[in-house]
């Protein structure tokens, strides 16, 4: 862990909650209640909420406990630039989990009317028969930071911590499709987990992917996250990995792939995840899109990791600021921050480069004045794209992607 | 309504078997194996109220998810949203709600969580 000499008040709250966490950890009582491991005011009205260790997790901001809902919690982000795979957020739509699974005889049926060769793979079969990769890819959930919006949007009221940054080790789906001899008039191709609806009948979870999206050799089927087999909540044993794009594609417990000759019409592809069908994605407040398209990829972000909102610093102190930032795949070319909430800029270092999906991290220094400083940090991609300074809005709540502000108090 | 007391007679048979599980059992270095996945329990319940409808959203909400889904939500939520979303569950996931069932479970979770809410 990176020295933090001014812990949030988000962080002090999670350490508070400790010595439940070691139990929960340690598996002594085994009581799944004892994993309770405090509560967290987030910043917006009704905010309050429970941090709770889940299995192979640090105990995390409960979003919702069934299906399981975890937001990461800020301060992690100032740790590494990989996020942990104990600390990584978790999002399921559905109650009806996985509750034991044998990777060993886990298997993706490869299927669908567009293609010429359907089989079945095996985890073994996976991880031998074709050539695998290894790629730095951060996900985040499409509804990551909702609860920030004004005027407040219905829905998972997450602030930032719904995203991570990891390494991803598998295999390229395209090597994977290549095998079943996709037929030209494949279209999409579409993909299934093990997790299931809890009433017969309710729509599944089922997302797809564009034929030359899914062909790209970028979209990868995972096996391994940093290291690790990933955690249950992650997906074990398997999980499709679509670096540059919100979490929704990011199918978990991978058991189905589609390769069909048409487009997927279910409850998940419209009218779920949908964005406003504009340069913008976005909206005038309170009003409904004229027309809308599948959620894509990410905007650009940056976010100041040291320091939180109404931290305590020394006035007259220089000090260093520590921040992430990323987009959806063409990379950071620059980080801008602002010490007088925004009226001027200067160029913050950028640092370890871990590929175009990741996490860039970067460093500036300012000398607090005394009082109030409004510190906001602004990135541009290689492609010039940006972040607007005032929020823009949309009726679901996605891809919020604003200049943030972190007001520190220096004394 | 069979089904939903099965659902729910499964779901607390889940959460019983939780006791036995060492949570940090599965931080294992080598690859593949077998898993068990054993969660906590739910972290809120449904708010008491007087309103029909808090008996039939125990019946027919948290059968399938936990309160969170209703807790959370911005306190300015409009009744139009309650109305969306039970009616997103009764059509896309199938929730057994009868027709009279609507209207009470949107009245209570309305002034509950939402808008409606006493001052």
């Amino acid at each position: 862990m990176r020295d933090d000499p001014v812990a949030g008040r988000q962080r002090r709250r999670v350490l508070a909650g400790g010595l439940g966490v070691l139990a929960a950890g340690l598996g002594l009582s085994g009581r799944a209640a004892r994993a309770q491991a405090g509560v967290v005011e987030l910043p917006v009205a009704n905010g309050r909420r429970n941090l709770v260790a889940y299995p192979e997790k640090r105990p995390l901001i409960v979003l919702t406990s069934r299906p399981p809902q975890l937001e990461t919690p800020f301060a992690v982000f100032d740790e590494a630039l990989l996020t942990p795979n104990d600390a990584f957020f978790v999002r399921y739509h559905h109650a009806g989990l996985p509750t034991t699974l044998d990777a060993d005889h886990h298997v993706i049926r490869i299927g669908g009317n567009a293609l010429a060769k359907p089989y079945e793979l095996s985890m073994a079969d996976l991880r031998a028969q074709f050539t695998a990769v290894e790629l730095v890819a951060v996900n985040q959930c499409s509804g990551n930071g909702r609860a920030l919006f004004s005027p407040r949007v219905a829905g998972g009221q997450l602030t930032n911590g719904a995203m991570g940054n990891a390494r991803w080790l598998g295999v390229p789906l395209r090597q994977v499709l290549a095998r079943a001899e996709p037929r030209e008039t494949a279209r999409q191709v579409a993909f299934n987990g093990l997790d299931t609806p809890v009433l017969p009948g309710g729509a599944n979870f089922i997302k797809a992917l564009d034929m030359a999206h899914a062909m790209d050799g970028e979209v990868m089927l995972a096996y391994r996250m940093n290291g690790a087999d990933l955690p249950m909540l992650n997906g074990y044993p398997v999980r499709l990995v679509v670096p540059g794009y919100y979490g929704t594609y990011w199918v978990k417990h991978l058991s189905d792939i589609q390769v069909i000759d048409h487009d997927l019409e279910s409850f998940w592809m419209k009218p779920a995840y949908r964005v406003p069908d504009n340069d913008c994605a976005c909206v005038e407040p309170g009003t409904t899109p004229a027309a809308t398209r599948p959620i894509g990829r990410f905007n650009v972000r940056s976010f100041i990791t040291s320091l939180a909102d109404q931290a305590r610093v020394a006035a007259g102190k220089p000090t260093e600021v520590r921040g992430i930032a990323f987009d959806g795949g063409q990379g950071i070319r620059e980080v801008a921050f602002s010490a007088d909430g925004g009226q001027s800029w200067r160029a913050a270092s950028l640092g370890e480069d871990l590929g175009r999906y990741s996490f860039r991290p970067f460093t500036f220094g300012f000398t607090p004045a005394k009082g109030i400083n409004d510190l906001r940090v602004r990135a541009w991609n290689r492609s010039g794209q940006s972040q607007p300074m005032e929020a823009l809005w949309q009726p679901a709540g996605y891809m919020r992607n604003v200049v943030e502000s972190v007001k520190v108090i220096a004394t | 309504m069979s089904c939903v007391a099965q659902l729910r007679h499964a779901l607390g048979g889940a959460l019983l078997a939780l006791a036995l599980l060492p949570l940090s059992g599965v931080v294992a270095r080598a690859e593949g194996g077998t898993r068990t996945l054993v969660l906590p329990p739910d972290g809120v319940v449904l708010r008491p109220s007087s309103l029909p409808g808090y008996v039939k959203a125990q019946a027919h909400c948290v059968a399938c998810h936990s309160a969170e889904y209703f807790q959370y939500q911005p306190p300015t939520a409009p009744r139009g949203y309650w109305e969306a979303m039970v009616k997103r569950m009764r059509l896309v996931f199938k929730a057994p709600l009868d027709d009279a069932d609507v209207p009470d479970i949107v009245e209570y979770l309305v002034k509950t969580y939402g808008a409606e809410q006493a001052k």
